[in-house]
């Protein structure tokens, strides 16, 4: 059952974050060139430290989504329900592992780059 | 396989279908959406360098698979969530369905016209 409540609960907060990601990333449409661009000021504040969390937390949800719709896919066409327990934990550690490399990539990039910039 | 899951599926047959078929294209092409975007071009976060990604045509081409998978795959959750709420009765459901293809169509109508400079 909390399999499938985070499931539903996950995939809601991906609705959102897609309709959201449609939204922001599309607004350098709209007008100014160089450091006046409504994108490029926007991606400023997703720069910040905070956004860089946020982010990684995005991924978890990500992961999470995904590897546990592999599992209900697997589910669907009948794979290894005898061993359903054995098949999420398999698939929640893959998620981790995953997760770990996203991880290692945003506290480097957190380290490297404090301050701004690239 | 097996054939209750598809067809006992309370969305329709076709629903399921393309709930997994998306799911499938969303992991692979979000693997390199990801990649692309976190991993080998992070430089700055600015219109111009995003611009410059957006030029190379597999990157547009990955970005448009994501836009209509990921837009299906979003609004067909959602009905299969709110299906099992207030949504239930038939009528509700074929209005859901209604709002929801309009909402999905201008959604990707929205999402193609962001994209077009560089679909062109």
């Amino acid at each position: 059952m909390w399999a499938w409540l985070l499931f539903r609960a996950s995939g809601l907060l991906l609705v959102l974050y897609l309709f959201a990601h449609i939204v922001i990333t599309s607004l350098g449409h709209f007008g100014g060139v160089g450091e006046s661009n409504a994108y490029t000021q926007m991606m400023e504040f997703f720069e910040h430290p905070v956004a860089i969390v946020l982010d990684l937390l995005l991924v978890a949800v990500v992961l999470y989504h995904a590897f546990n719709g592999v599992r209900v896919i697997l589910m669907d066409f009948g794979v290894g329900i005898q061993r359903h327990k054995i098949v999420f934990w398999t698939c929640m550690v893959v998620t981790v592992i995953c997760f770990a490399f996203f991880a290692y990539v945003a506290i480097d990039h957190l380290v490297n780059n404090a301050g701004g910039g690239s | 396989m097996k054939a209750e899951a598809a067809t006992a599926h309370k969305g329709g047959m076709w629903a399921w279908l393309f709930q997994r078929i998306t799911a499938v294209l969303i992991i692979i092409c979000l693997a390199i959406h990801l990649i692309l975007t976190h991993i080998l071009n992070i430089g700055d976060l600015d219109y111009s360098n995003v611009a410059n990604r957006l030029a190379h045509a597999s990157v547009i081409a990955v970005d448009i698979i994501l836009l209509a998978a990921g837009i299906y795959h979003a609004l067909n959750g959602l009905r299969m969530v709110l299906l099992d709420y207030w949504f239930g009765p038939r009528k509700r459901a074929i209005a859901l369905n209604v709002a929801l293809w309009v909402v999905g169509l201008a959604a990707m109508g929205y999402g193609t016209w962001a994209l077009w400079p560089w679909i062109s």
